[in-house]
């Protein structure tokens, strides 16, 4: 449970360091980016430049994006260097990477909460229910953790995501659709399936954790004493064993925050995503361009960098004040 | 002896989970999208050929008698046929296993190397700048995408200081990359990577070392690995630097090391002999489980350097669905982890007798 004598070590260990204080400051300015993206945005983070002579964002055949920068005047809205339209410079489409920077931070975040929340939903139960009752349900709910365990996590989400396919749902943007910000894309595309699989690939974790709480809790005179005042076990499980083993939890949860978000990055680096706008995918975009232009892959890598530090301070933070028993550093994927 | 007990029981369950992810993954091929027959002879192919080749390939059966085919199959080490390139994927595993055995070895030698001796430090100075220093870091390691890493690698090392990194891929050449010319006997496969024998591999260049005394095949070595070793190697330098540092800290506090202070022992042989040892046992166990991350690590920056191992094989298999390549590959690396894992388990009893092998 989250007692009073939490939320004041909470409170002196933020007091005391400044780690702490970078971390929430960092995540929420990367939350509120992720938020009111349509309206820091400067272009329309889909729309392609295109070339006068072609209409297209590709260049001639037979000409490589080089050759046709060379011949200037053939180029419209396909920028080589930053400018002050283009702050960061344009992708080798033309789309605008600051822009693209922004509403990446949507999808990062995203899918990073909701995969997390899954796993917590899944994984959670499982472990209370496997370390409370013991015996055979625990050794078949473990040793199909172990089975989920044998594959590397990134490994498993490709084969997943291969399975489900990757067809990304389209959110409707709340901001937008008020008409806050004119020119804006209406809807934002998050990758469902990606989500789906963070949260199958991850659950383990939780669930070996809610168990070794589960283990030990179950044995504490006053989990046995409302077992002999007749209290039914579901009521004790939800009652007296959660409550209780939620610290560790919250620790781990934060840890796989930053865990998800490094595994859409590598999942749409790899481009098993299936949204284009996600900071993983630009770097890959700008692979082949990093000595022309590499501010393409420079600045989604930096997003993806800010985050991850955000979201492993506030986790340090918690570890530190609140002491849970858990393993060091595990990371899920 | 407790000790056999212990590995029989873990090799039995092993074998345990080996058997529930072959399982898995058959039942992930049954239920994906896509005729196999189809995937193999690719989009429009001939309706008689398609069913011809489901007959061959017995994807008329029933499901469980082509479980137990392919179970079967893997118990006598067969893995079957790749459907784009028709090649034994034993033969396509194996081939890619020393490319990524170096690449992950070294990445772990890095790791210890670095990390190690910086934790020690970061913990015996405890908030002066030199432990600022090693937390930033180690905070940095943890959180930087290793794919970005070695992009930005690439572009500080070859585009920027005009180093190139050595590419064996001859499909296509990264930016800031060169090509390794090969022996002209050598095939190619599929994607353009030699088959066979490598050529610059660590076992060529040692043999070139201790039989024509010639460093430079060592150095080629040395330069082809070093970028993707730091890539892959700095998110363990990160985790191992904070593990030792909060261990270290830990046992510092303990009343042994006082009482070794008080005995006159001097502080370096307290601090890497006694102390170090004891904080040894924790990172073992955590670097075991964290072999999975090593693995799809190794997959990631396999595919950013264009390294010819394992990894890059399975994306490539997955990028174009061939499911018993892919299988093939999977099945490997669990059972590559799960072996890993009991030699963790091994040598965390030995570290510390007190467990006993639960």
């Amino acid at each position: 449970m989250i007692s009073d004598r939490m939320t004041s070590n909470l409170k002196q260990t933020f007091k005391e360091s400044f780690l702490p204080k970078i971390g929430l400051v960092l995540l929420l300015a990367i939350i509120l980016m992720a938020i009111f993206a349509p309206l820091l945005a400067t272009h329309d983070p889909t729309r392609t430049g295109h070339y006068a002579d072609t209409g297209s964002p590709y260049p001639p055949m037979g000409h490589s994006y080089e050759t046709q920068i060379a011949q200037d005047g053939d180029i419209v809205d396909i920028e080589v260097h930053p400018t002050s339209e283009h702050i960061l410079g344009t992708n080798n489409v033309g789309q605008d990477v600051f822009s693209r920077f922004v509403y990446g931070a949507r999808v990062s975040l995203l899918v990073a909460l909701l995969g997390t929340a899954l796993a917590l939903v899944i994984g959670v139960p499982v472990g209370l229910v496997a370390g409370y009752y013991g015996g055979r349900i625990d050794d078949t709910l473990m040793r199909s953790a172990d089975i989920m365990l044998a594959f590397p996590g990134l490994v498993l989400a490709m084969a997943l995501v291969g399975v489900f396919g990757s067809t990304p749902i389209q959110v409707p943007d709340p901001i937008v659709m008020a008409g806050f910000a004119e020119g804006m894309p209406e809807s934002i595309p998050i990758p469902g399936s990606v989500t789906v699989v963070a949260g199958l690939v991850i659950w383990v974790w939780f669930a070996r954790v809610a168990r070794g709480e589960a283990l030990s809790l179950r044995n504490q005179e006053y989990v046995k004493a409302s077992k002999s005042f007749g209290m039914p076990n579901r009521r004790i499980l939800t009652k007296h064993i959660l409550p209780n083993s939620l610290t560790p939890i919250i620790v781990l949860a934060t840890i796989q925050v930053a865990a998800v978000i490094l595994l859409e990055a590598s999942l749409a680096y790899l481009g098993f995503s299936g949204t284009t706008l996600s900071w993983g995918y630009e770097i890959e975009r700008g692979q082949d361009l990093l000595r022309t232009r590499p501010w393409i892959s420079m600045f989604p890598g930096v997003g993806i960098m800010l985050t991850v530090i955000a979201v492993n301070l506030l986790g340090d933070w918690f570890r530190d004040a609140l002491d849970p028993n858990i393993e060091g550093d595990e990371r899920g994927v | 002896m407790a000790m056999r007990q212990f590995l029989v029981r873990r090799l039995l369950q092993g074998i345990l989970v080996i058997w529930g992810v072959v399982t898995v993954l058959f039942g992930l091929r049954a239920v994906s999208p896509g005729d196999p027959a189809t995937l193999m002879l690719g989009e429009g192919a001939n309706r008689e050929l398609v069913e011809r080749v489901r007959e061959e390939e017995g994807l008329n059966e029933p499901i469980y008698v082509q479980y137990l085919d392919y179970v079967g199959g893997l118990l006598q080490g067969d893995l079957g046929y790749s459907w784009q390139s028709n090649r034994d994927v034993t033969a396509m595993v194996i081939e890619r296993i020393p490319a990524t055995i170096e690449l992950t070895i070294a990445a772990t030698i890095v790791a210890i190397v670095i990390a190690i001796p910086l934790g020690v430090v970061s913990a015996t100075r405890r908030n002066e700048p030199s432990d600022y220093g090693a937390t930033l870091f180690s905070l940095l390691g943890i959180s930087t995408p290793n794919f970005w890493l070695g992009l930005m690698l690439i572009l500080v090392m070859s585009v920027w200081f005009g180093i190139p990194y050595p590419t064996m891929s001859t499909a296509a050449v990264p930016v800031g990359a060169v090509r390794i010319p090969y022996p002209s006997h050598i095939g190619y496969d599929f994607y353009g990577f030699p088959t066979g024998r490598r050529g610059v591999g660590f076992p060529d260049a040692m043999r070139a070392l201790v039989y024509d005394q010639s460093v430079s095949e060592l150095g080629a070595w040395l330069r082809y690995i070093t970028l993707p070793a730091l890539t892959l190697g700095t998110y363990f330098t990160a985790l191992i630097t904070r593990l030792t540092r909060s261990g270290m800290i830990d046992e510092l506090g303990k009343p042994y090391v006082t009482a070794t202070k008080a005995k006159g022992l001097p502080n370096p042989l307290i601090r890497y002999k006694h102390v170090l040892r004891n904080t040894m046992i924790p990172i073992i166990t955590v670097l075991g489980l964290q072999m999975g991350t090593l693995m799809g690590g190794a997959v990631i920056t396999e595919t950013v350097f264009n390294w010819p191992g394992l990894g890059l094989r399975l994306v490539d298999a997955l990028r174009i669905r061939d499911w018993p390549l892919m299988q093939g590959i999977i099945i490997f690396i669990a059972f590559a982890f799960i072996v890993i894992n009991i030699v963790v388990d091994a040598l965390y009893t030995k570290l510390n007798p007190q467990v006993s092998a639960e």
